[in-house]
């Protein structure tokens, strides 16, 4: 199934030696990006508080390097050069998203329920609201997949050095 | 990968002339245009540029990654067309794929419809020359049109701009014609995405193209229920948008979390970075696999020494031998400074798999 949203990557799982899966392409990528450039962080910063918001930075820069297949990335990549303050986290966005979207729910007729939540889904990928609904959609799906390897990488950074 | 693929459509069309066989100059253009096959490395602009023509109204314009364009007869007005033309493999399993013929003379055919269904007649007689060809062209098209509201597209930018290919349309133009009305109740041409009106449906050519869109998401949206873990039983488009929602959100969230506590922990990130990625590679094999909707194949047990404290006892086997080249890979990068962890990797990896 993901040979038909990474579709340039050829996502052919065989047991020929030479094929790499393309999520350990990925996570090979993010986690060779992350970790010198933590290392730098942590060599640049002496003092001891190591900024949160520079960590995020370089865990969002590591992964629209991994992912510059994809159209999402390089949004991603202009806002991350653009802003040295990446305050577009979405978690605090979040929970206003979810209260909006359960009020609207009740009313409405259903495409315009189904626009509305395309729009917030549009929202939440980086570039999203620049692309039109069906390139958005795919986008998605690749961005999804790509955020799932990201969450596994970081989970055994972060493990490995507990 | 374009000009092949092309090829072997042209194998498929059994109705053609051999004497498209001369217009073989075009075939580098046609190659290029074909919007299904083309390779990541297309360059969309040699389309896209050429399209001059007036005739073409609105055309709902799909992402890049799909190439299906949808016209519109009536109306006028260019809009911009996108500036790139990469295709969604999928397309081909979607509504517009399987219309799509391989024909080279699809240029030719669709542009005579064209020619009758647009106002604007004189630069097809211009480019064509003939005109009782363009009479019968336009009664043709007529009729197809009154039976079935064909939608079409066409990528080729070879209309009005492109003299050499047009004389070889001029002279297959009649034969073409009746391969066309005979051919009107398949799905013709090359370039052309046709749809087709359904029983008891507007014909109205907005309404189709609005459809078209509409299949089109809802395709995607299929696909990304495949994705969404849990969304296998949902039907409805709102309550899958919602999850999908949900679930990016949810990511996103797991990936600030896990930022802060690699911030937090940040200071004794005095690791190797070869143990990470390895230990990454490792036990990928197990948590992906489940994301994946791989089925992990529980063939192997045991540890790799050096590596990981905490083993994961069901390994995938399937990617062994990835895993091996994969070291292999990494060692070349000097990622891997250990020379005997890579040793230590082969005679596992030789014991998963005999084939190694």
């Amino acid at each position: 199934m993901e040979r038909q949203i990474i579709n340039k990557k050829k996502r052919v799982f065989s047991v020929e030696p030479n094929k790499i899966p393309p999520s350990e392409v990925f996570r090979r990528k993010y986690t060779s990006h992350l970790v010198p450039a933590l290392k730098k962080l942590n060599m640049n910063k002496n003092s001891p508080q190591i900024n949160q918001l520079s960590v995020k930075h370089e865990v969002d820069m590591a992964l629209a390097l991994s992912a510059q297949e994809f159209s999402w990335s390089r949004f991603l990549l202009q806002k991350l050069s653009s802003s040295n303050n990446p305050t577009t986290t979405s978690s605090s966005s979040n929970g206003i998203r979810i209260q909006e979207r359960s009020g609207k729910e009740g009313g409405g007729d259903e495409d315009g329920e189904t626009e509305e939540k395309l729009r917030e889904l549009q929202k939440l990928l980086p570039g999203g609201e620049e692309m039109n609904v069906e390139e958005m959609l795919s986008e998605i799906g690749n961005y999804i997949k790509c955020l799932e390897l990201q969450t596994i990488a970081l989970k055994s950074i972060v493990q490995d050095t507990t | 990968m374009g000009g092949e693929s092309n090829e072997g459509e042209m194998g498929l069309n059994h109705g053609h002339d051999p004497s498209r066989v001369g217009s073989t100059t075009s075939m580098p253009l046609y190659a290029k245009a074909d919007p299904f096959f083309s390779s990541a490395d297309w360059d969309p602009v040699v389309n896209v540029g050429g399209f001059s023509s007036s005739h073409y109204s609105s055309v709902v314009m799909d992402n890049p990654g799909m190439s299906c364009f949808t016209h519109y007869q009536p109306g006028s007005g260019y809009p911009d067309m996108p500036t790139s033309l990469l295709p969604f493999v999928d397309c081909g399993d979607g509504g517009g794929g399987h219309f799509l013929g391989s024909d080279k003379n699809g240029d030719s055919v669709g542009r005579l419809i064209r020619a009758g269904e647009s106002h604007d007649q004189v630069s097809d007689d211009g480019v064509l020359g003939v005109s009782p060809n363009r009479k019968r062209r336009q009664a043709e098209a007529e009729s197809q049109r009154n039976k079935k509201a064909v939608e079409e597209y066409r990528e080729d930018p070879q209309r009005g701009s492109d003299q050499s290919q047009t004389k070889h349309k001029d002279g297959q133009s009649k034969e073409t014609m009746n391969k066309e009305s005979s051919q009107s109740e398949e799905a013709p041409k090359e370039n052309y995405i046709h749809m087709r009106a359904r029983r008891g449906q507007a014909t109205n050519s907005h309404s189709l193209a609005e459809r078209v869109r509409r299949e089109k998401i809802s395709e995607r949206m299929r696909l990304l229920q495949e994705l969404v873990p849990g969304c296998n039983k949902i039907t409805g488009k709102a309550v899958m948008l919602d999850e999908i929602i949900n679930y990016v959100q949810s990511l996103q969230q797991q990936v600030e979390f896990l930022s802060m506590k690699l911030a937090t922990v940040n200071p004794e990130i005095n690791i190797d970075i070869d143990r990470i990625i390895a230990k990454d590679l490792l036990q990928s094999r197990d948590r992906n696999t489940p994301t994946l909707g791989l089925n992990p194949f529980t063939g192997f047990q045991g540890t790799i020494p050096n590596i990981s404290t905490t083993t994961n006892p069901q390994y995938n086997s399937l990617p062994q031998t990835a895993l091996e080249s994969e070291l292999q890979s990494l060692y070349q990068m000097g990622f891997v400074s250990n020379p005997s962890t890579m040793s230590s990797f082969s005679p596992n990896n030789g014991r998963l798999k005999p084939e190694l």
